[in-house]
């Protein structure tokens, strides 16, 4: 206890030495903080205000700058073809050499159309799926190879063997998807013919396929034997000749 | 104070202690497990940065993987060191505010326990390739109602302090903590509700996760730093705030503009033709509130020049107080749809920007007030000037270096994928120096976190310094005692040395 507990002008319920010291022990931090006062009352400087106006100037330029901002036809423009960009002339897309060009077309047929049954390898399944790779009717000849894609088949196929139905794939295929996936088929799972089926020819064989006798139905092994043994009519291509990837027209020279 | 009773000012200084001694497990709890998040967070950041020149380092491992440890980086810094600074600083800002000691502390002990786990589990997500993928919600999707409840049990303590305060006026720093904790639950339950319980279109949902960073920037972080910035300024220097007016202007402009941010991120995607201008528009007008209470705060604080280069709460608030108005610059500079902002889009510019956001203005603004609160809840002083110093100057330096390289590179990036002739490698060989960069300022940054993290561990075991003198960054000599002013804690009584 310190001398200054004698002062006389102090209530008694507060010994202000104990209250003190134990300030001064537990809570000097607290002890020497100051008091927030936060009502100032300070001028705000003009160029803040200045400031702020020009950036409020700027936002509004930037919500300007968006047009209408509800017209949804400048983002969602029915028919819309890209424009070549500014700075450079379009030269449309890279030419690709004719046999990768048909085959890319007819590698997302493939996948779309033929290798959930005769699988991603095309190597069927052995019961109801026959093999594609090696075999007699993918590549033999092509106007066989054709009807078949185009109508489906029943009965036995070229090893003899006799697997489930397989049907039409014809319906709107266009030349340009058959050219693609028979010379797909031609040169991939192990098959090497090295040709390649051209629009022209895979036309014919659309034109063929509705002029069957049978138009409609399936082929079977009989009628492919008796009448279709024989190429597509259409002029050989180049595999080596640049074409355009997405029409298959030859490419302009760059 | 000078002016009171002393009794009174005696009483009124143990009704504080009181109040802090209440909530000290708790606050050093979040702070402590919040410095060892950052610490984890910089190491991943380091990992990831390097990975944007040296695409093959640790490549050899899956879970080091870039896509995983980037948002592993991010997600460790807001959820483990952000959230967890900002509990620290609510809890204890709005008792000491409402003079309320706190009754929970044990429950948010526990609470505060089943967040850290619930990060941990978030980010063991994301290091084992289960993470959401969408930015800052990358853990998977059973974290988030683990965080909201364990969020909800840490904060409504401090709401009902609130509520039962006495009577008087709510200070500026009530607004802003107040309107963080309403605004996060709004955030966080509407976004997940939106991408993982009812999903929409998922472009829309690009959307709102882009709106998410934006607004969990905004309306979280912002506020509550800039309401303990609004409770340093006065109270270490002992002036009143600069102006009234503009702390109103600064609190509403931030409540009205600040939510319609965030979706300029998707200019140019078909989404509503309006928003990514509307979002472009709001973010450039961020600089409003950033400037005015950049300009209150500043102007506070150099009322007393003296005390604003002594205390160390107020070095790093002031600190961030530039780092705010730098935002407030860039919010402007990198919005501008014809001109910067396809730049930022894809690029590094904005990674730096959210950078400058969450360490150069937040956590800045958080250090400070570490520096405040932790010698009041354990009663011991700061051990080191020295580590102070080297924590502040390792971490601006660190800091002006990885926002300026990310936020130039990210620009110089976006120059070269803008230019569709060149092949995209050009963007990425134009980016290469400001890559490099990033990592050597990361490193730097981790440096000085070793400093902080060791000097608050050290105060977390009760080693600090038993002295009634704050440790302060000033030297000063005019003192004749050849133990100098850190003396026992007899040697002074209260009020006598400088606050800091």
């Amino acid at each position: 206890m310190s001398p200054s507990n004698h002062k006389p002008d102090l209530e008694e319920s507060i010994n202000v030495s104990e209250v003190h010291g134990s300030v001064v022990r537990e809570a000097a931090a607290c002890a020497r903080e100051k008091r927030i006062v936060d009502n100032g009352i300070e001028p705000v400087s003009l160029w803040a205000f200045v400031a702020c106006g020009i950036v409020l100037l700027i936002a509004g330029g930037v919500l300007g700058g968006g047009g209408s901002l509800f017209a949804y036809g400048v983002t969602f423009r029915p028919g819309y073809v890209r424009a070549p960009a500014g700075g450079a002339e379009d030269t449309g897309p890279v030419a690709k050499a004719a046999m990768a060009a048909y085959q890319s077309k007819g590698s997302k047929i493939f996948s779309a159309k033929c290798s959930g049954c005769h699988g991603a390898d095309a190597k069927g399944n052995g019961s109801t799926y026959p093999s594609l790779a090696g075999s007699a009717y993918v590549n033999g000849e092509t106007e066989r190879f054709s009807m078949i894609i185009l109508n489906g088949l029943q009965g036995p196929v070229s090893d003899g063997k006799v697997y489930g139905v397989m049907p039409p794939q014809g319906i709107g295929m266009a030349p340009e998807d058959l050219a693609g996936i028979m010379t797909y088929m031609r040169n991939n799972f192990g098959n090497t013919k090295g040709d390649v089926v051209t629009m022209e020819m895979a036309k014919a064989a659309i034109e063929i396929s509705a002029t069957r006798k049978k138009a409609g139905s399936s082929c079977s092994s009989e009628e492919l034997t008796a009448d279709h043994v024989k190429p597509l009519p259409g002029a050989a291509l180049d595999p080596g000749m640049m074409l355009d990837p997405i029409t298959l027209q030859p490419a302009k020279a760059p | 104070m000078s002016s009171a009773n002393p009794t009174t000012a005696d009483q009124d200084a143990l009704l504080r202690a009181g109040i802090d001694r209440s909530l000290r497990h708790p606050v050093m709890f979040f702070l402590t497990s919040g410095a060892a998040w950052l610490a984890v967070s910089i190491v991943l950041g380091i990992i990831a940065s390097a990975k944007v020149h040296s695409p093959g380092f640790l490549s050899g491992c899956g879970c080091f993987t870039y896509g995983r440890v980037f948002p592993a980086h991010i997600n460790a810094f807001i959820y483990g060191w952000g959230f967890q600074a900002t509990f620290a600083v609510i809890i204890w800002l709005m008792a000491r505010l409402s003079r309320k000691e706190c009754t929970a502390a044990g429950l948010i002990l526990t609470a505060g326990h089943v967040w850290n786990f619930g990060v941990l589990a978030g980010l063991l997500g994301i290091l084992s390739g289960n993470g959401t993928g969408m930015p800052w919600l990358e853990f998977p999707a059973f974290t988030w109602p683990v965080l909201l409840v364990s969020y909800f049990a840490i904060l409504i303590w401090s709401f009902i302090q609130f509520r039962v305060r006495p009577e008087g006026h709510v200070y500026i720093s009530q607004w802003y903590l107040l309107a963080a904790m309403i605004w996060f639950p709004w955030i966080f339950i509407t976004v997940n509700t939106l991408l993982h319980c009812i999903p929409g279109h998922p472009l829309m949902a690009a959307g709102i996760n882009a709106w998410y960073k934006s607004a969990l920037m905004f309306l979280y972080f912002t506020p509550v730093a800039l309401g303990t910035a609004y409770y340093l300024a006065p109270k270490v220097t002992g002036r009143p705030v600069y102006s009234y007016t503009l702390a109103k202007l600064g609190f509403w402009s931030l409540a009205i503009i600040a939510p319609w941010a965030g979706m300029q991120k998707l200019a140019g995607a078909p989404i509503p033709y309006f928003l990514p201008y509307l979002g472009a528009a709001a973010t450039v007008m961020l600089f409003v509130p950033a400037i005015a209470a950049a300009i209150n705060l500043l102007r506070t604080m150099m009322a007393s020049p003296e005390i604003l280069s002594a205390s160390p709460s107020l070095r790093f608030t002031s600190a961030g107080i530039g780092g705010l108005i730098l935002l407030g610059i860039a919010a402007v500079f990198l919005n501008l749809p014809d001109s910067t902002l396809p730049m930022t889009q894809f690029s590094m510019s904005g990674y730096g920007f959210e950078i400058l956001t969450l360490y150069g203005f937040f956590s800045f603004v958080m250090f400070g007030a570490v520096y405040f609160i932790v010698p009041r809840v354990t009663r011991r002083e700061w051990l080191s000037r020295r580590l102070i110093k080297m924590h502040f100057l390792l971490s601006i330096y660190g800091i002006i270096s990885v926002a300026m390289f990310a936020l130039l590179g990210g620009l110089e990036q976006g120059i070269g994928q803008e230019d569709w002739r060149q092949p995209w490698e050009a963007a990425a060989t134009r980016a290469y120096p400001y890559a490099l960069g990033t990592t050597l300022a990361w490193c730097v940054i981790l440096f000085s976190n070793v400093f902080f993290f060791f000097h608050l561990t050290l105060m977390w075991l009760r080693l600090g310094r038993r002295s009634s003198h704050p440790t302060l960054l000033a030297v000063t000599h005019s003192h004749a005692s050849p133990h100098g002013e850190e003396g026992d804690i007899d040697n002074a009584g209260p009020g006598h040395a400088p606050a800091h």
